[in-house]
């Protein structure tokens, strides 16, 4: 529940999920269909990111940027670079941040990240099931420039949540999440790439062989 | 004399009767049977602190009177209706005085709301860690949190919470882990892939009352049923006391028929196949009511309630009471016509009473065992002994006036035929070559004895019950074992500080694996020294991020309010700096420093209510609560325990363990003291070189028992211990019976020994019937009475010179 249900599906559609008839209300449109199977064509990603939040107690919008790497059923790094330099490791099994050493440490709330990795693990097996019960999705656009709306179906959530934007073309370029007392969250993507080689701690934390 | 014979049947007709009234006004008179069927009040009290004994009772009636089911399906949608409907069908019933399936509707702020006044004395262990360490960076913080990827939404608000300090502490809250989340408006689950929804209902009375239990267990039936049929798919997993009450019981009363009334035709047949005429089968009876008549009032009257142990027990108790009066009803089927019932009295009289001592001495050491179950039933069998025994004193014989036939010709026939063979292998040195033979073939079967002191012996609930309370536990968390900590202290805030102390050592078990976690109420309402200690961290952090407030450093001994004051706009000028506008900033820092959340108010609160039964409360003695580790039962629970004041672990489970082994152990000692206390009696009575041939039979009955035992596979409980002794009791009768009767019987050689045949078999044939029952602990008490006095009682004729044929 709370924020990660947000986290979440974003993690699932960015990592492309295969087409499997995500859409809770009805039969999947094509658009929906092809957006997801577009995105569920790269094994591992990596992206530049620029996170801005607005929030009606914050005087100016917060900026952070950083990169980003994904990898298809294994999980995603967050990686922030500024003002905060930070690493956050999301992976099936739980969510940690990372010290400069490459030391992990499991964040708080285990049992809520182990739901999250659950119902990730899940939309990664082709089961979209935990998406459609949260989400009514809308898509519009074209294959090249698509926006996928997602707005809660639980009550308890949608009071808070107001809605998740999705868009892109090839690749995912952005995530915006607003929420009903002001707060703002639009997270945009540059420099999409298939991911290449990874690195031995990415290895390590992302739990690859 | 027939006038004497009289008057005592009259006098002991009109007890029976008026114990007949009092028995129905007991069992009857009060409102619902007072059968239990709580399985718990079997055990005894086994904690040495009476505070420990009361957590058990408080922990395992904490959800005694609540149904708790499970609806599964893998497809989402049909889970949840199923749910719906299940919870509008037991709505329906007025058996149940609530049920939940459809959540209250309430508002996640209010979650957070009663915490606010209080957030600057609340901190999580990360954030109380982080902050011990040196350099911690408040400005640092309020950055990660501001622009923390997608942590945005449900919980605090930045204005009410800008460094998530208080969203953390709240994370760490019980509720906040549960891995039950509302979901279209029910608490749901999704293990595997499917769905699971919990439904609840709160039963209006006792799981144990007997109405109660049958109109609940139906209402679940029909209502799962219903939606099992109407949402093809769907499983009801099920948990509760009721549950588990009702199967006992239902175990029980399949017992109780099985025994009492095979054992009760059975009894019948032999007796109109020996005696030949209904009258000696109704008489017989008469003396067997009379003996469970008083049992069951002297136990009510003792114990105010019957155990389902003693239910069963007594159906099998019906084949020993029985003896007595087939040993009087053969000495008349013997005297022929020279019968006297009078003199017929005087013949059986030493014999019965040796027999019913050696009874009641073995049921007295049972007595002496401190399992409330164990008593009853020795008080139960005690009362039921004498009362048939005293029956054949003073009712039977003004019954039995006139002669009667012979015993049936063929029984005796082959019971000579069995004597005489036994009698001749046991002499001489045939005798010696088979007893050494015997000794070889137990000797391998003693080699093979265990033995087992669980728990399950006195509880052992169905295995699919168990099952279903694991899954469910599994998926919800709900639910706990039989072990837990109990925390005492002098006040309420040294009893948190403890537990405190108890929990850091349970999270680093958490930490490292060992442990799933942990319930426990300082976590939630931590103690004013922990709180106090939170706060002056948190100002000491906020001091060190180096701010020079604008009206500057305040001097050491400064007054408080000038202290606040410098505090407040250090942390107002730190979220200002971070980004927060000037009027959130301020608003957050004018709450500071904020109260300390009190332990008693946050009791009373709503908040407290699922977990109020935790807090045993105060007396003169000192404060208590509990605190309940979840997860691996084998987790080296005791070791979080060690060396820590006021801290006990109490596994209620072991410890009945322990007791049973300690006793299991006396109880082998006990058999040999027993031993040793008839043989002075049987040496006085018989003289010392007859009484080693009395006693050989009963003795090597119990030795090629526990022989057999050991071939069967069967580990040494107790309760197998426990029987032993009614072996030594049982066939020293025997021996006994064949012994004094023998000399009234020359004329007729074998009648002796059927009628002491006649009586094993029915023993035999009750005792053997409890080996069936669903109990582990009569079970066990059934195959070893029927092993032991089976042997006894082909041992028995060695115990006489060989018989010499009639003249």
């Amino acid at each position: 529940m709370r924020h990660l249900i947000a986290v979440l599906f974003a993690l699932g559609v960015l990592l492309g999920t295969p087409d499997t008839g995500l859409c809770a209300t009805g039969t999947p449109t094509p658009l929906l269909q092809q957006v997801l199977g577009e995105l569920a064509r790269h094994e591992a990603v990596r992206a530049d990111f620029v996170q801005t939040r607005s929030n009606p107690a914050l005087a100016r919008p917060q900026e952070s940027h950083g990169q980003l790497l994904f990898v298809l059923g294994h999980g995603m790094l967050w990686q922030s670079l500024a003002p905060v330099a930070e690493t956050l490791a999301f992976t099936g099994r739980q969510a940690a941040r990372i010290d400069t050493q490459g030391q992990a440490y499991p964040l708080r709330n285990a049992r809520g990240v182990a739901q999250i990795s659950d119902m990730l693990q899940s939309m990664l097996a082709g089961h979209g099931d935990e998406v459609s019960r949260q989400f009514d999705m809308t898509a519009s656009g074209t294959l090249a420039h698509w926006t996928l709306q997602l707005v809660p179906r639980q009550e308890r959530v949608a009071r808070v949540l107001e809605r998740i934007e999705l868009s892109g073309g090839e690749f995912l370029q952005g995530i915006r999440i607003v929420m009903h007392d002001g707060g703002d969250t639009d997270i945009r993507f540059s420099r999409n790439r298939d991911a290449g080689e990874l690195s031995g701690l990415e290895k390590r934390v992302l739990g690859l062989p | 004399m027939k006038s004497r014979l009289d008057r005592h049947a009259v006098l002991f007709a009109a007890a029976l009767a008026l114990l007949a009234v009092l028995g129905a006004w007991l069992l009857f008179g009060r409102g619902a049977v007072p059968i239990q069927t709580d399985l718990l009040a079997m055990l005894p009290a086994t904690e040495q602190q009476p505070l420990a004994e009361a957590a058990v009772q408080r922990l395992a009636h904490a959800n005694g009177d609540r149904v708790v089911l499970l609806v599964q399906n893998a497809d989402d949608e049909r889970a949840k209706a199923a749910a719906r409907a299940l919870g509008k069908a037991l709505a329906g019933d007025h058996v149940f005085r609530s049920v939940m399936a459809e959540l209250p509707p309430f508002d996640l702020h209010e979650m957070v709301a009663p915490y606010l006044p209080h957030r600057f004395f609340l901190l999580s262990d990360a954030d109380r860690a982080a902050m011990a360490a040196p350099g911690y960076d408040p400005a640092q913080a309020l950055a990660q949190r501001l622009n923390a990827p997608f942590l945005d939404g449900v919980g605090t608000t930045l204005q009410n919470d800008p460094f998530g300090w208080l969203q953390h502490w709240l994370d760490e809250q019980p509720w906040s882990r549960s891995s039950l989340l509302p979901e279209d408006n029910l608490l749901v689950a999704h293990p595997d892939g499917g769905t699971s929804v919990l439904v609840t209902a709160t039963l209006d009375g006792s799981s144990y009352d007997d109405t109660v239990q049958r109109r609940a267990l139906a209402a679940v039936d029909t209502a799962v049923r219903q939606v099992e049929h109407g949402q093809p798919g769907t499983r009801v997993l099920r948990t509760g006391a009721v549950f588990y009450a009702a199967a006992a019981r239902a175990g029980a009363e399949h017992d109780v028929r099985l025994v009492g009334w095979i054992s009760t035709l059975g009894i019948a047949l032999l007796l109109i196949g020996m005696f030949r005429s209904p009258g000696p089968l109704l008489l017989a009876f008469l003396s067997t009511a009379a003996g469970v008549l008083a049992a069951t009032v002297v136990s009510l009257l003792v114990f105010g309630q019957i155990y389902l142990l003693t239910l069963v027990f007594g159906a099998a108790l019906l084949g020993e009471a029985v003896d007595y009066s087939i040993q009087y009803l053969t000495a008349r089927a013997n005297a022929g016509s020279r019968w006297d019932a009078a003199a017929g009295l005087r013949q059986v009289r030493p014999a019965l009473l040796l027999a019913l001592a050696t009874s009641l001495l073995g049921y007295a050491l049972l007595a002496g065992v401190p399992f409330p179950a164990l008593r009853q039933m020795a008080v139960f069998a005690m009362s039921g002994m004498l009362a048939a025994c005293l029956s054949v004193f003073w009712l039977l014989p003004a019954m039995l006036q006139r002669a009667a036939r012979p015993l049936s010709a063929a029984p005796v026939r082959w019971a000579l035929a069995l004597q005489r063979a036994v009698g001749r292998a046991g002499q001489g040195r045939r005798g010696l070559g088979l007893a050494v033979l015997l000794l070889l073939l137990a000797l391998p079967g003693w080699q093979r004895l265990g033995h087992d002191d669980d728990v399950h012996l006195l509880i052992s609930p169905p295995a699919s019950l168990v099952a279903q309370e694991h899954r469910i536990r599994d998926i919800t968390g709900l639910g706990n074992g039989s072990q837990f900590y109990l925390v005492q202290g002098a006040n309420t805030e040294q009893t948190l500080q403890r537990e405190e102390l108890l929990e850091q050592r349970l999270q680093a078990m958490v930490r490292r694996g060992q442990l799933a976690d942990w319930l426990g109420l300082a976590r939630m309402a931590p103690s004013q020294a922990r709180q106090q200690a939170d706060h002056a961290l948190l100002a000491r952090s906020l001091q060190a991020d180096g701010t020079v407030p604008a009206t500057g450093e305040p001097p050491a001994g400064a007054p408080a309010s000038t202290r606040t004051r410098a505090d407040r706009e250090r942390l107002q000028s730190l979220l200002v700096a971070g980004g927060l506008r000037a009027d959130a900033a301020a608003g957050y820092a004018d709450t500071w420093p904020g109260t300390p959340l009190a332990f008693t108010r946050w009791l009373e609160s709503p908040l407290a209510t699922p977990f109020r039964y935790l807090w045993m409360g105060c007396s003169a003695q000192g404060c208590a609560s509990i605190v309940l580790p979840q997860g691996d039962d084998d987790a080296q629970l005791q070791s979080a325990a060690d060396r820590l004041p006021g801290v006990i672990l109490v596994d209620k489970a072991a410890s009945v363990s322990q007791l049973f082994g300690r006793y299991r152990r006396y109880a082998s000692l006990w058999l040999f003291a027993a031993i040793m206390l008839v043989v002075p009696v049987f040496g006085w009575r018989y003289g010392w070189q007859r009484m080693l041939r009395v006693m050989l039979p009963p003795v090597a009955g119990i030795a090629l028992a526990l022989a057999a035992l050991g071939y069967l596979g069967q580990p040494l409980t107790l309760f197998h211990w426990m029987a032993l002794m009614l072996v030594l009791g049982v066939g020293a009768n025997y021996a006994v019976f064949l012994h004094e009767g023998e000399p009234h019987t020359a004329h007729r050689p074998g009648a002796m020994y059927a009628s002491v045949l006649l009586s094993a078999i029915t023993t035999l044939l009750s005792f053997g019937l409890l080996s069936l029952s669903s109990m582990p602990a009569l079970h066990d008490f059934g195959i070893t009475l029927l092993l032991g006095i089976g042997f006894t009682v082909l041992l028995v004729p060695t115990s006489r010179p060989p018989v010499t044929d009639a003249p």
